[in-house]
């Protein structure tokens, strides 16, 4: 597929620009801390980005809410260039009404909502034959 | 000497409460877009427009009723210590200082806004039943950009249910400081703003104090804001101590408190025994501005009272403790004949 941001770009880098969760190296095992980044393709996933465009806490605070904040007119200009978004990120971005919802997003509901309710049918039974018991 | 005594004052720093002018200014700002976009009075045609707490002249006779002393302006503030800094200075020079430490004391006492209470925001955006029971969490996705204002900025949330809503004033507040986190302000509000530490305070004789916290921590026009000053009033006008506040920039909003609740008596009788006539005076004709239609204001339009006849019309009509305000006034009569004879 044509990558246009090569032909847009002010420099001519070789690859393209995509904007991807990239971890924010806070050096603490099971904190993940995710910044929303505009960063050539090629390079490793937490090294040099071009710019910041957000933030994105998958854990949720004592209110019960994961805060992400998107800098939109920013991303506006990366598309406008070129840049691609990734999956995650095109997800994010649907829930948050900047894109419209991502296909998967669905798909992924409608199976959690299967597992919920397999599980939910397994523990009746089970606790039915613990009384039983 | 008291020029020995303001100089004095003029070299100790002049930062009375940080970040006071831009906080003031971009919620005077924030009200006057308010204001506009309020449906506007004067489209009805019998209605008298109300004066409101901004209007220049109503800011004029408040400014004057605060009063300008620069020694409580400039008193010691609680900062770094720094050694005092001594100048050397011609008389010229020194009036040109004094002059211009008047000019940031009437900046320092610039009132802050009173609005009316902010609605609740109750928008939806979508609702997508499908996402149901996608995840236990809220995501709340804020717009990071820079140079929007905070009253306009976008701050959605996506509850477990699917809906994606605006949040709501609380919410809004507390996410903006997480990411444009202002000077002072916590997240959550400091359990001083509980009704029985705020009666302990009160007690200490603090009620600047805790206005000026008030002022750091709420937005103006939210509720918790209106309630505390509320009650900082209250138990002001109860106590008698309206000298706590003078020439203070709260005194305005405790002015304007008593005068829409038409409770003027107390501040009255105190000016009249601090024997500032001109102070009561321009009081009652605030009165009669914001209640056109009460005795007081009609009896005093019918005869063009001015001066001394205002409080004596508002002694007869309107005050509960008229006896008072007649035997004040007839002592400052008694006193002004005796100093000119």
């Amino acid at each position: 597929m044509v990558h246009l941001s090569s032909f847009l770009l002010k420099t001519y880098h070789g690859g393209h620009i995509v904007i991807r969760l990239a971890m924010a190296g806070h050096k603490q095992s099971n904190r993940p801390f995710y910044r929303i980044v505009a960063a050539y393709n090629k390079r490793a996933r937490d090294s040099k980005y071009i710019e910041q465009l957000g933030s994105y806490d998958p854990l949720p605070n004592i209110y019960n809410e994961k805060l992400v904040s998107i800098n939109s007119d920013r991303i506006k200009y990366w598309m406008g260039c070129g840049a691609h978004p990734t999956k995650p990120v095109a997800k994010l971005l649907g829930l948050a009404g900047f894109f419209p919802l991502h296909p998967m997003t669905v798909t992924e509901t409608e199976r959690h909502r299967a597992l919920a309710e397999l599980a939910e049918e397994a523990a009746p039974e089970d606790g039915v034959k613990q009384q039983e018991l | 000497m008291a020029a020995f005594g303001a100089a004095r004052c003029l070299f100790r720093s002049y930062s009375r409460v940080k970040n006071v002018d831009q906080n003031t200014g971009i919620l005077v700002r924030c009200s006057r877009r308010m204001l506009c976009s309020a449906p506007s009075d004067s489209s009805s045609p019998d209605a008298h427009v109300k004066p409101q707490f901004l209007d220049a002249e109503v800011q004029d006779i408040l400014t004057r009723i605060t009063g300008l002393n620069l020694e409580k302006v400039f008193r010691p503030i609680k900062q770094e210590l720094k050694p005092p800094k001594y100048k050397l200075m011609t008389d010229a020079q020194l009036e040109e200082a004094i002059q211009s430490a008047r000019e940031q004391a009437q900046r320092l006492l610039k009132m802050p806004p009173v609005l009316p209470e902010r609605k609740p925001i109750n928008d939806v955006l979508s609702e997508d039943k499908i996402l149901e029971g996608m995840d236990t969490a809220k995501y709340v996705f804020t717009d990071i950009t820079f140079n929007i204002p905070h009253r306009e900025r976008f701050i959605v949330i996506r509850e477990p249910t699917g809906t994606l809503r605006k949040a709501s004033w609380e919410e809004r507040d507390r996410i903006l400081q997480v990411y444009f986190p202002k000077e002072g302000r916590r997240l959550t509000a400091p359990p001083v703003f509980k009704e029985e530490n705020l009666k302990v305070v009160f007690g200490q004789d603090r009620h600047e104090d805790m206005l000026d916290l008030c002022q750091v921590q709420f937005e103006p026009d939210s509720s918790e804001y209106i309630r505390v000053h509320a009650a900082t009033y209250e138990d002001l006008e109860k106590m008698g101590k309206y000298d706590l506040l003078r020439s203070t920039r709260h005194f305005g909003g405790l002015v304007w408190y008593l005068v829409n609740a038409r409770r003027v008596d107390g501040l009255v009788i105190d000016m009249l025994q601090k024997d500032l006539l001109q102070d009561a005076v321009s009081l009652v004709g605030l009165f009669n501005k914001v209640h056109p239609h009460s005795e007081t204001a009609q009896e005093a339009s019918s005869q063009q009272a001015s001066g001394l006849d205002l409080l004596k019309i508002y002694a007869k009509r309107e005050s509960q403790r008229a006896g008072y305000v007649e035997l004040a006034l007839q002592a400052y009569e008694q006193t002004s004949a005796e100093s000119s004879v």
